[in-house]
């Protein structure tokens, strides 16, 4: 009786896990991975600048819907926004012609711009482009912040593809 | 006789047990985020300390391709350094004759290269532009134009993830 006593007092008795090598292999993996791990995640805008091409003009003309390419020229008080359309007549485009001062608040800016952009997409959703056309000084910031708001509001796209243009003179 | 039998019943020292279970918790749970975290990204790794990227909304991931860097002090091209910048202005880039500068004719031979080994994929190529936030278009202008010139147009602006402000 004793004897049963013992031998279930041995298989009953706790066995402890070696997590020695198991920690080891832990602290090896953390600074490895702390090194290499991004916080910061880089993502792509995709634009391009103008060139010089006739097949796409001839491309355009085909196209039965509408589409208008929209200027937006950004200034260092303002944003002149204008549209260009081949196959419409100058007098349907005067209209979508606005200047949106810029305040203090971006976010204020940012909305006037948006309801100006919405408006011509309203008009002719068919379009996709825009032609930003920043001022020398304008700094890289700004053009980006402008670009994130001509190419999305809320989930809608709006003018995706951004062509990046220097202005005359 | 008393004292020899005093020190035979001393309890035997016994080392004490480090408890792991909790550190070996905190350890999983460090592992696991740093795993997801990991990227393979090989830009994300290598952002350089004069170079401010701007941050945006953009979802889309960026391709490998010609990099071009212009960072507050100097302007790289594929990770070798062209040229300095002096107050916003490219050292050795004239805006008026673009086509005389170290960045075209490294920009072509490179679009040379392309161009002779892959004849079908010539609308896809493009050019990463990672660009310090605090320059002024004029700056940006002068590269773009550069490398418009040489044969690439289309660009992938590299941003921050991230909503911006």
């Amino acid at each position: 009786m004793a004897r049963i006593g013992r031998l279930r007092r041995i298989s009953e008795e706790d066995t402890d896990l070696n997590m020695v090598p198991i920690m080891n292999l832990f602290m090896v993996l953390i600074p490895f991975l702390l090194m290499s791990a991004s916080f910061m995640h880089i993502k792509a805008i995709n634009t391009s600048i103008p060139v010089h091409s006739a097949s796409a003009l001839n491309e355009e003309e085909t196209v039965p819907e509408a589409k208008v390419t929209v200027i937006l020229s950004l200034y260092d008080n303002r944003i002149e926004l204008s549209t260009l359309c081949e196959t419409l007549p100058p007098e349907a485009l005067t209209r979508f012609k606005t200047t949106v001062k810029k305040t203090q608040e971006a976010k204020a800016t940012e909305k006037a711009l948006m309801a100006a952009l919405r408006k011509i997409k309203m008009e002719y959703p068919a379009s996709d482009t825009m032609l930003l056309v920043p001022d020398a000084p304008i700094l890289y910031d700004e053009i980006i912040q402008t670009m994130d708001v001509a190419r999305n509001m809320e989930e809608e796209a709006l003018f995706p593809n951004v062509v990046l243009a220097g202005s005359l003179g | 006789m008393a004292l020899g039998e005093r020190k035979r019943k001393k309890a035997k020292f016994t080392p004490p047990k480090l408890m792991l279970t909790s550190m070996m918790d905190m350890f999983t749970i460090i592992l696991i985020f740093l795993l997801f975290s990991f990227s393979s990204d090989p830009e994300s790794m290598k952002t350089m300390k004069d170079l401010e990227l701007p941050v945006s909304s953009t979802q889309v991931d960026y391709a490998d391709s010609i990099k071009i860097v212009l960072s507050s002090e100097d302007l790289k091209l594929n990770g070798d350094t062209l040229a300095s910048l002096e107050k916003e202005k490219i050292i050795g880039v004239d805006p008026e004759n673009l086509k005389d500068s170290s960045l075209f004719r490294k920009l072509k031979k490179l679009y040379d290269e392309q161009a002779a080994s892959e004849e079908s994929d010539k609308k896809e190529r493009h050019v990463l532009f990672m660009c310090d936030k605090h320059h002024s278009f004029k700056t940006i202008n002068t590269v773009i134009k550069t490398a418009g010139l040489a044969g690439f147009p289309n660009f992938q602006f590299a941003v921050l993830e991230g909503r911006s402000e």
